[in-house]
């Protein structure tokens, strides 16, 4: 959906002044695009990159010379030789007053919104507006807590009809589960009887709702947004490989959102990416080193753990195995693999396909079928290397027993391995089995035999590469730290080594810059704030 | 000069309004006429003709014709037949009267203009006139006048009528076009224009029934017979809605370019008895109202009302006499505008309602000193702020009626009853 830059042949250039300034914008552009791609303010609500054109919300509005009315910069094209200005005071008059014709029915109340701190009415007001408002007769009633499907909350009361969520679900989605409903100022956002609003792309429509009409179930009361901090990174929950901004604190994440990115997602990105995150808090984590031998559990730390495997893992030649899954990084699977080749001298080497009947779908906008984020940086690896086992292999040789210790790079989001439990118990048959995880599972911790748990960092606290399913190489940079004794794969090999692990840089690097992947520009369409 | 019956002639005869009555006064022999002309002709016909849009804009009609692109998509003519613009009634009579005038004149039309589709959309209160449509238009297709090759010329075109729910939003042509598509009756954002993209997005021109009625006589006597009416810029006749407090409230026609107060006096029959004029809307519920000294010099044609800073709309002309308080008129013009915005763009939805709101409380009896000029604030920042035209049907009574009443007005919010009636709270009819 979201064809890459490089091959288009370049748009003819008109040369407009914004603001006095003399700029040149592809032709064709609206005003706001040229606003948007010259860094220039401007205000609006309705209008979205990703979506068609309105022209309700009445805020873009703007002075073009030669015409005595203001124009709306979103269905106004450009011409050459225009000049466009939002700076005089008759666009500020009119825009202070379109906000306040916004702002006269509406609640006002921020303190129990949810939106409040990365609100389009509060960010506005602070640039336009800051008067009293002259309102003096009684606001409109409307419905409060809407139930629209599984995943959203409506406040008809703070919606400002702006009808960004209804083209979405029109647009974007196509599940057109959203209208608008009566007339005037008793028109409101609803559903139609017995169609709730539930498909896999529902959240974006909170996300794109530039007030607190339209909340997230799953975020809101749960954190005022000004405690929350936000870093770019990458989506795990499937090979598309999305980016997206994580917002956390020291309790952990809380939320995840998409970030624009033309060569990958778009504006948008699936609700089950969206629930990544609740897998890396410490709840669902491996806490630290365990080790069940002979009946006995001891605990212990990661490195501790790491460096004493490494010692009987060491020259321990084809009577190792080792299985890995798509949810590492390209830098991990170089160190991993490079030290089962030569120190540990196998190549029983084995991808775990996580689930290989749904793993090449896709449903058309995002989703794709292969739930981890690196399946290709991995299948790169194993090539680069040589090791080309089949999972065939690998239980025959757990039966005939020349396999007898098998080490597990495992999921890290145990809701994408439908087939965590039967694997499980097939791996468990070896005489010892080696488990690299993030994720704390009810299956291992029963596991009686000879057992070692190892604690793995999740995406989150690491720094590395993914390789979507385009092959697009994209770098993840630490975030936070969740679990503070977990080790990424480069650690535990460097423990196992008889490292020292913190002398171990934590980034590898794999490709040019950390920050940035191809196509990931940076992005003009999003604000400092949220996406609205 | 008089009421003149042009268009209306033969609208007193019943037998006008069946297909053998309407061909015995001379029906469809201009269809049959135009059919053989050229379809660019009738065009440049209509255009030297002079006649302009009836529906409220005045907008020229050739003109608007020649803004069709030739790119060989089908196009569409629609009849806007909503008349919903409050005051106006004229649409309403030519349909009960003369619904086979209005299919001939869009057959012609639609034969200019090159399409094989027309509709004429009904508001959903006219079920009346829908009925008799209805009935002339199954009389015509049996006729073989609407459908295949008709009158053997070859030109094929389709006629139908659609009843639409009843909503003044759906008179504006772009709100006609999304009901017509069956979404809901909201403005479309222009550009494109309806006659670049409309109906179905292809190429569309919508028209007023008293527009496309006048297409017959325009034929039949040609631009220079029909100039013989009105004045330069105003050419030809119109029919005119009256109502409020004359005499013989009804639908009349004249020619455009008569006296505003010839038209109350002579035709209407003037004001009851020991009445005197205090103002006149002169152009349906969205014209700024003008005072009785205005109305002596006023002549209806588009040129004069405008420069008196009102317009001639759709010719729906509501007198006002000295038994009215200009305050309870107002109130129910708010009120009408607010229940009537689609509530796509911000001014209009939060506006209409904020000033009706405003002025409800002044008739209650709360209103406040700053309450005059904070309505003209908020009607000045709705005009031309918006989609479509809504919004400033909202604001312009709002800011006539203010300005040019506004000391009963003050009176209003300062003894907190009617200059006029007196000392009740005026009991809203609406609510």
């Amino acid at each position: 959906m979201h064809s890459s830059t490089t091959n288009e042949v370049p748009k003819k250039m008109v040369t407009i002044t914004i603001n006095g300034k003399e700029v040149e914008v592809p032709e064709g552009s609206t005003i706001i695009e040229a606003f948007y791609q010259n860094k220039q303010d401007i205000a609006h609500y309705c209008w979205h990159p990703g979506l068609s054109i309105a022209g309700v919300c009445r805020l873009c509005m703007v002075e073009i010379e030669g015409n005595p009315r203001l124009q709306i910069a979103c269905n106004t094209q450009v011409m050459p030789g225009m000049k466009v200005n939002n700076q005089s005071a008759k666009v500020k008059d009119a825009v202070k007053w379109g906000l306040d014709f916004h702002l006269i029915n509406h609640p006002l109340d921020c303190p129990i919104c949810d939106q409040a701190g990365e609100c389009g009415l509060q960010d506005q007001y602070m640039k336009y507006g800051q008067y009293d408002s002259e309102m003096g007769e009684g606001k409109v009633k409307k419905h409060k807590v809407v139930d629209l499907g599984p995943r959203v909350v409506l406040d008809s009361e703070r919606c400002i009809l702006c009808s960004r969520c209804v083209r979405f679900t029109d647009e974007v989605s196509k599940t057109n589960e959203l209208g608008i409903f009566n007339r005037g100022d008793r028109a409101e956002v609803g559903t139609f009887d017995g169609k709730p609003l539930n498909n896999n792309y529902s959240q974006n429509v909170v996300d794109i709702c530039p007030v607190g009409a339209l909340t997230s179930k799953d975020f809101r009361f749960r954190q005022r947004v000004w405690f929350l901090k936000d870093a770019e990174t990458v989506c795990t929950g499937c090979s598309t490989g999305c980016s997206v901004k994580v917002y956390h604190n020291k309790e952990g994440l809380f939320r995840v959102k998409p970030v624009y990115n033309a060569a990958v997602n778009g504006h948008w990105m699936c609700d089950q990416g969206r629930d990544v995150y609740k897998f890396v808090n410490k709840d669902a984590r491996l806490l630290d080193g365990k080790v069940v031998s002979g009946g006995k559990t001891e605990h212990m730390q990661a490195t501790e753990l790491a460096k004493r495997l490494g010692t009987t893992l060491k020259g321990a030649g084809k009577s190792v195995a080792l299985v890995l899954t798509g949810a590492y990084t390209v830098e991990e699977y170089d160190a991993i693999l490079n030290y089962f080749k030569t120190e540990v001298q196998t190549s029983n080497v084995f991808h775990w396909i996580n689930n290989p009947e749904t793993f090449d779908t896709f449903d058309g906008l995002l989703l794709r079928g292969d739930r981890n984020p690196n399946t290709k940086g991995l299948a790169e690896a194993l090539s680069k290397n040589g090791f080309n086992g089949t999972w065939k292999e690998l239980t025959d040789g757990i039966s005939t027993g020349s396999i007898k210790t098998v080490v597990v790079a495992g999921p890290e989001n145990l809701a994408l391995f439908p087939d965590l439990k039967s694997k499980v118990s097939e791996l468990a048959k070896a005489a010892k089995l080696i488990w690299l995880g993030a994720a704390k599972s009810a299956d291992l911790e029963a596991l009686t035999g000879d057992v070692a748990l190892l604690p793995t960092k999740s995406y989150v606290e690491k720094s590395g590469t993914f390789v979507n399913q385009a092959g697009l190489r994209q770098a993840i940079k630490r975030v936070t730290t969740i679990v503070p004794g977990a080790l990424s794969l480069t650690e535990a090999v460097a423990a196992m080594k008889g490292e020292d692990v913190l002398a171990q840089p934590t980034y590898q690097a794999g490709v040019a810059s950390p920050t940035v992947g191809a196509g990931r520009v940076n992005n003009e369409f999003t604000l400092t704030r949220g996406v609205w | 000069m008089a009421e003149i019956k042009y268009l209306s002639e033969h609208y007193s005869k019943p037998e006008f309004k069946t297909l053998d009555g309407y061909k015995k006064h001379g029906g469809y022999e201009q269809l049959a006429r135009a059919l053989k002309m050229e379809p660019q002709k009738i065009i440049d016909e209509v255009k030297a003709s002079g006649l302009r849009g009836r529906g409220g804009a005045g907008f020229a009609t050739g003109v608007k014709w020649g803004f069709l692109p030739n790119n060989g998509e089908p196009r569409y003519l629609l009849c806007n037949a909503d008349e919903s613009e409050p005051g106006t009634f004229k649409d309403r009579l030519m349909m009960e009267r003369a619904p086979h005038q209005l299919i001939e004149g869009m057959l012609i039309s639609a034969f200019a203009i090159k399409s094989k589709k027309a509709y004429i959309y009904i508001r959903g209160e006219y079920m009346g006139p829908a009925a008799i449509l209805e009935n002339a238009i199954a009389e015509a297709k049996a006729a073989g006048l609407i459908g295949k090759n008709i009158l053997g010329s070859g030109f094929d075109c389709d006629l139908d009528l659609y009843l639409g729910a009843g909503a003044y939003i759906c008179g504006e042509e772009t709100g006609m076009i999304s009901s017509l598509e069956g979404l809901k009756g909201q403005p479309k954002l222009k550009p494109p224009f309806p006659a670049v993209q409309g109906y179905l997005r292809k190429p569309t021109i919508v028209n007023n029934v008293e527009t496309l009625a006048a297409v017959v006589p325009i034929i039949r006597d040609g631009a220079a017979g029909y100039r013989k009416y009105g004045t330069e810029k105003s050419a030809g006749t119109k029919l005119f809605s009256i109502s409020g407090n004359v005499n013989k409230p009804g639908t009349y026609e004249v020619p455009l370019g008569y006296k505003l107060m010839d038209l109350i006096n002579i035709e209407c029959g003037g004001l009851k008895p020991g009445r005197k004029l205090k103002a006149v809307v002169p152009g349906g519920s969205s014209a700024p109202v003008i005072t009785a000294e205005e109305c002596e010099k006023a002549t209806l044609d588009y040129e004069c009302l405008a420069q008196m800073g009102t317009m001639l709309g759709s010719g729906a002309i509501i007198v006002i006499d000295d038994s009215n308080c200009m305050v309870d008129v107002l109130s129910t013009i708010s009120h009408f505008y607010h229940h009537e915005s689609c509530g796509q763009c911000t001014p209009c939805r939060e506006g209409t309602g904020w000033m009706e709101r405003i002025i409800h409380g002044i008739v209650h009896g709360h209103g406040n000193e700053g309450d005059l000029d904070l309505l003209l604030k908020i009607a000045d920042n709705m005009k031309g702020r918006t989609i479509c035209a809504l919004s400033d049907a909202a604001a312009l009574p709002v800011l006539s009626f203010v300005t040019k009443f506004r000391s009963e007005f003050e009176y209003f919010i300062r003894e907190k009853k009617s200059q006029v009636r007196g000392g009740q709270i005026y009991a809203q009819l609406h609510h």
